[in-house]
């Protein structure tokens, strides 16, 4: 286990930061949606 | 902001992730893998810097037209570049842990970034010290305006006339001269530009909150 983990640490590396951005994106998606609505609302 | 902005911003910024740990990069000797930091780290400041700046043009709008949109603009930018500035921190602190062997070494770098989160955080506190709109814009935007004109001298000028271990010349060297190896140098642009189209994004998110906030309050006070 160590092993895999020393071999492919880049990747893994890789696959943290893509679940962080993706996380990151739809937070910021909702949150840019939830505001159209308001928006919206407002007018 | 249309949906090809936002779903560019996600291809652009995977790519740079993929980029930044996938890519063969050349030995640098003393960096080697930790040389990969620039590509994320490099972008974070910049994006500071411009918000700081977009945060003292806004300010110097708001005190030539005195609308109120200014000053949320100006607070927003100022807003977003502390996050930055913060992530552009922990960035370069993770890296000195591995390179100096400390997360933090009290390097010049490090003491002028400190600063300006300190100068930066005191213009939260002023604005949450006021209670009038008016009065907290006129003297945030006074305050956005000097606090800028330390910015360039925290970020490019103290590190260079103190002595510092921090990389210099990674990009052009001091006679101008590109230093960079081709395909790292692409991949940093590239990277500064995707990160630069993520920026107007929180910005355009944060701005457009802050005027519902806005309008909300003022509805209430009627």
């Amino acid at each position: 286990m160590y092993d895999f983990l020393e071999q492919n640490a880049m990747y893994i590396v890789l696959l943290i930061a893509l679940i962080i951005w993706a996380g990151l994106f739809i937070y910021l998606f909702k949150i840019d949606r939830t505001l159209k609505k308001l928006e919206g609302e407002e007018k | 902001m249309n949906n090809i902005y936002k779903f560019g911003v996600l291809i652009a910024i995977t790519l740079v992730l993929i980029g930044t740990f996938v890519v063969p990069i050349p030995t640098i000797p003393g960096l080697y893998d930790k040389a990969r930091i620039i590509y994320l780290h490099v972008p974070l400041s910049w994006i500071a810097f411009l918000s700081f700046f977009l945060s003292m043009i806004n300010s110097v709008q708001y005190l030539r037209k005195k609308d109120l949109v200014y000053d949320i603009r100006s607070n927003s930018a100022a807003e977003v570049g502390f996050l930055f500035t913060i992530l552009a921190t922990i960035t370069g602190s993770l890296w000195a842990k591995f390179n100096w062997g400390s997360y933090w070494n009290w390097d010049p770098r490090e003491t002028s970034i400190f600063i300006l989160l300190l100068i930066y955080g005191a213009y939260f506190s002023l604005r949450s010290a006021i209670d009038s709109y008016e009065q907290k814009a006129k003297l945030a935007s006074v305050y956005a305006i000097i606090a800028f004109v330390t910015v360039p001298f925290f970020i490019f000028i103290m590190p260079r006339i103190v002595e510092s271990l921090h990389p210099a010349d990674t990009i052009v060297d001091a006679r101008g001269k590109i230093t960079m190896n081709p395909v790292m140098l692409s991949i940093f642009l590239f990277s500064l530009f995707s990160f630069t189209l993520l920026f107007f994004w929180i910005l355009n998110v944060k701005i457009r909150m802050e005027k519902l906030r806005l309008i909300r309050i003022q509805k209430n006070n009627i």
